[in-house]
């Protein structure tokens, strides 16, 4: 029997690992050779707050164990749901784990939650009711579907099926609903047009990659997303797609080949960020625009230490003339959630934010006068601790936009 | 499968909210999920056995988290108040003692977790309890000091815990162990008093020196394995770094979760003014008379042995572990040199000179880009490793337990590669079978400019296997009779230090034991505080269980010791 993708791993699968957590904290600490100082050495946003092991990876680790060996269930332990939930799945315990232990406590955490739900104890209420909205209309905002098209309204662009491309941009649920984020895909699409690439949208016909359902464990229904996108994609003949959504990336590009008995993908997928580095280096994107500023990028989790897209966002940065950028001290890898992801900013939204405002502080100490980044949840969750703590949050096509000559103020 | 259901104890009402009214509602819990992760230690198999058996008593009735000395003082207090048994824990490793048959309390200090103080003109750091080496060194280095070294898992271990029962270093031959970098402790003693020690303890006198008016109360407290208080604050010596603000970067980038094995985001740099010589020997006589020679030619500040345990600590996978044994990838016989040019940068061209010239009376081969270039590469995470060790609790991947710890003169090394070889014949191997230290070197740490060292040698039993688990317990009980026997140096800290061990070598002495436990009842009227950790009450002593007493008595009568007598001790 070959190895079992990770959709079909039951706790089971991780039995080996579940006993054999060592403790050695590396889940709940930036990795000790890249530490600058003690005031931004921890790295998981859960423990940071609540300080007792059970919220940290190695807390599910152990909790995963007991559960798995009978030692209690959920009759004896109510808190166990709010405790699996009350993570951003940012993955910072994962790659330490991983790079240390070869185990896999994020992994451990969404079979957890996909566990609660198939015994029919979770997700949280307010999970429930992203899910139940992603079912009556793909996408988890109560939005009815003519409204994932709004966005374009004004745009000349592609519209699939009617019209033909190869190339799809995904705006992602979020950014098309969210009237404060819909800039973002039609800043995207102009990028690329501008570019010269023959994108198109879908529009109205987009349906939700499923991420959220992933991430909350609703495997079924995240089973079903994937399989409609996929016939959908295949359909229309797309060979390349484009996202602003960093959940949506990671989902497209790494987690349906994760779902057992599924269709490969016949399609590339690529972030923003990384299309817009490779039409800079084909010199299709020609910065003219000095914008003085210190900006920061915020590494969004699904970006980058999940899909290990780093160094692209800062190559365009970087490309922008007198544009200065300055590193957190926690980046990359090693960078602190924005608090966000992983069903939290639904269900605790207090932690959300007190997380979020963590990350704007430790931009305003490396010297930043913006802190800049390319995820809709990063930019939700980071907006109003940016306008407290009195730094720009910007979404890097509005810098790309503004020095290329394509709009005339930055935000 | 076995659905028993494990059950905790629960503290009785009043003494919950005595507790929760000290810290407060959200710092307190006895929810079951929060208790369980407070019930596995992290390198004693026994603690895995209870888990095994589905022992209820090895899981804490609830765990409150003090934010101060203070608090710590009054949680205390109430547990000696009722009785209540009380454990604390930093993370799980060495601090802490496994919870006994009685409802027990953790005081988890993970709230303590602020550096006080950084004194450049006194090179000293005054810190909380829950502050690792890693915090301090980052902190330190930016003012160009540093602590002088970290142990095995810099993010692990705490320095208030290490300073509880441990505290080797990569660094030790120049800056000795922790426990010799001490300036003061601040503690909540096991009746709840508070007692600051050194200098410190006259207040205003300042906090520069570990000797205060009286007996030396800093150094009954060290190695005293959370027996003795809870150490809330702990005052460390630092010492000149040479190196950067910041541990320089692998020039290679950073990993992500899809490429997070490959082996050159592990392909570190030394820090500045630093230099990582590896040197391979034809044998072992001839690698302990280099360490010998290199030691006491005063060059260097730290000198280890590593052999099969690089394929640990430097293997990015569990599977590439396993080739590396198998295929015996790094040598055998070898020791790393760590060199500083700490008064200048031509410091490190002379004393690699001096290393040079030993290297060729000795007779060992300097790993270099002409010679084994591959196992000079693979070693590279050894580079910043050194400095704060991270990717060495590789050796902790499945699991790590019982380790011995034999410390003595270099020829230490020798005898506990003959013991241990007699050990897994004895009692056989356990999970991953490459006999590391049996047919290749220990794991050697040169001490205090290599007057001794300590021989580790270590179990990697299968977690999942209870059998393979006893084993390691087996193991220890081997090394320790074993090491009696032969008498082999001080043998205190790494085995008699946890009972039974203490309790059950009368050979150590002159009944030294007795004198621990009337330390202990001193300090500790009660008998709750890490109760059967290190030293026995007399009380605990008469309930030791039956089956543990009579374990150790047959490894003794194995041995060809004398068997004891409980009513005699």
């Amino acid at each position: 029997m070959g190895k079992k993708k990770f959709f079909e791993k039951e706790l089971e699968d991780f039995r080996d690992q579940l006993w054999g957590c060592a403790r050695c904290n590396w889940c709940q600490n930036h990795w000790g050779w890249n530490v600058k100082s003690a005031e931004f050495s921890e790295i998981c946003p859960a423990f940071h707050e609540y300080r007792f092991f059970a919220y940290s990876g190695m807390g599910k680790m152990y909790i995963a164990r007991a559960l798995l060996e009978g030692d209690f269930d959920y009759e004896d332990a109510p808190e166990l749901v709010e405790i699996v939930y009350l993570c951003t799945t940012c993955g910072a315990c994962e790659i330490n784990c991983q790079r240390l232990q070869d185990k896999e406590p994020l992994k451990v955490t969404e079979t957890l939650r996909a566990r609660l739900i198939k015994d029919g104890v979770g997700p949280l209420e307010q999970h429930k009711a992203l899910l139940n909205s992603i079912r009556a209309y793909d996408n988890p905002w109560f939005q009815a579907r003519k409204a994932k098209d709004r966005w374009t309204k004004g745009l000349r662009i592609k519209k699939l099926p009617k019209e033909k491309t190869q190339i799809l941009y995904f705006a992602g649920c979020t950014a098309a609903v969210d009237p404060q984020l819909q800039h973002v895909p039609r800043q995207s699409v102009e990028l690329l047009l501008n570019a010269g690439v023959d994108v198109g949208v879908l529009g109205e016909k987009e349906i939700c990659c499923g991420s959220p359902a992933a991430r909350i464990g609703e495997r079924e229904l995240f089973f079903s997303l994937a399989k409609r996108n996929i016939a959908l994609f295949s359909d229309l003949g797309i060979k390349e797609i484009i996202t602003t959504c960093a959940g949506c990336y990671r989902v497209l590009k790494f987690d349906y080949k994760e779902i057992p008995d599924i269709a490969e993908p016949q399609f590339k997928v690529y972030h923003l960020v990384e299309y817009l580095e490779m039409l800079l280096k084909e010199k299709r994107l020609k910065f003219k625009r000095e914008i003085p500023f210190s900006v920061t990028w915020h590494d969004p989790c699904h970006l980058g230490r999940h899909c290990g897209v780093y160094e692209a966002p800062r190559n365009l940065l970087k490309a922008i003339p007198s544009l200065k950028l300055v590193e957190m001290e926690r980046n990359r890898d090693q960078a602190w959630c924005c608090g966000g992801g992983g069903g939290v900013r639904s269900a605790f939204f207090d932690f959300a934010q007190k997380t979020a405002k963590k990350r704007v502080y430790e931009a305003k100490v490396c010297g930043a006068d913006s802190i800049v980044t390319s995820c809709p949840f990063c930019e939700q969750n980071l907006r109003e601790p940016a306008k407290q703590q009195g730094l720009k949050l910007l979404d890097i096509t509005d810098l790309v936009m503004y020095s290329l000559g394509l709009k005339e103020t930055i935000m | 499968m076995c659905a028993k259901k494990v059950k905790p104890f629960r503290l009785p009402r009043h003494i919950y909210n005595a507790l929760e009214a000290v810290v407060g509602k959200r710092w307190i819990s006895e929810k079951r999920a929060v208790v369980e992760t407070y019930s596995k230690l992290s390198i004693e198999a026994a603690s895995f056995l209870r888990k095994h058996q589905k022992d209820h008593t090895a899981i804490p009735a609830c765990v409150v988290l003090p934010a101060n000395t203070e608090e710590v003082r009054k949680v205390v207090k109430i547990c000696n108040r009722y009785k209540v048994p009380f454990i604390p824990f930093t993370n799980g490793q060495v601090f802490c003692s496994t919870t006994v048959p009685k409802p027990t309390v953790v005081i988890h200090l993970s709230r303590m977790n602020r550096i006080l103080q950084i004194d450049t003109e006194n090179m000293c750091a005054t810190v909380e309890a829950y502050v690792d080496y890693t915090q301090l060194q980052a902190e330190a280095m930016k003012r160009g000091l540093w602590n002088g070294g970290c142990p095995l898992a810099t993010s692990l271990c705490k320095l208030s815990s290490q300073f509880a029962f441990a505290g080797l270093w990569q660094t030790d031959l120049k800056y000795g162990q922790l426990n010799r970098n001490i300036v003061s402790v601040k503690m909540v003693l096991p009746d709840g008093e508070i007692l600051e020690t050194g200098s410190r303890c006259l207040p205003g006198a300042g906090d520069f020196w570990e000797y205060g008016p009286g007996p030396d109360l800093t150094g009954l407290q060290r190695s005293a394995a959370g027996t003795s208080g809870i150490v809330t604050e702990i005052t460390l010596k630092l010492h000149p770094w040479a190196g950067e603000k910041s541990l320089p970067e692998v020039p290679h980038g950073r990993p992500s979760l899809q490429d997070v094995h490959d082996p050159r985001y592990d392909a570190a740099v030394p820090p500045k003014n630093h230099r990582l010589y590896w040197i391979e020997f034809d044998d072992f006589e001839s690698e302990i008379k280099a360490m010998r020679e290199i030691s006491h030619s005063g060059i260097a500040i730290g000198l280890n042995a590593t052999g099969v345990y690089s394929a640990y600590y430097c293997s990015q996978t569990q599977e590439l572990t396993e080739k590396r044994c198998k295929e015996r990838f790094f040598p055998a016989w070898n020791c790393y040199v760590i060199i500083a040019g700490i008064t200048s940068p031509k410091q490190i061209d002379y004393e690699e000179k001096v290393l040079k010239e030993i290297i060729k009376k000795v007779g060992g081969r300097f790993l270099s880009e002409d010679y084994k270039r591959d196992v000079l590469y693979a070693l590279s995470p050894w580079n910043l490793d050194w400095v704060r060790h991270v990717c060495g609790y590789r050796m902790n991947r499945r699991m790590y337990a019982n380790a011995w710890l034999p410390v003595g003169p270099f020829e230490v090394a020798i005898q506990t590669q003959r013991f241990w070889k007699d050990a897994l014949e004895t009692i056989g191997e356990c999970h991953i079978t490459d006999r590391g230290g049996a047919e290749d070197t220990p794991f050697i740490y040169a001490l205090h400019r290599g007057r001794f060292c300590f021989a580790e040698v270590d179990n990697y039993p299968d977690p999942t296997n209870p059998d393979e688990i006893k084993k390691a317990v087996a193991f220890s009980i081997y090394g320790i009779t074993r090491l009696v026997k032969e008498k082999v140096g001080n043998t205190l800290m790494a085995f008699i230090a946890v009972e039974p061990m203490t309790t059950m070598f009368p050979e150590v002495g002159p009944k030294a034991y007795l004198l621990f436990r009337k330390i202990r009842k001193v300090f500790d009227p009660n008998g709750v505080c890490s109760p059967q950790r290190q030293v026995y009450t007399d009380e605990e002593w008469k309930q030791m269980p039956q089956d543990i007493f009579d374990i150790v008595n047959k490894m003794r009568v194995f041995q060809g010791m004398k068997p004891i007598k409980k009513e005699e001790i």
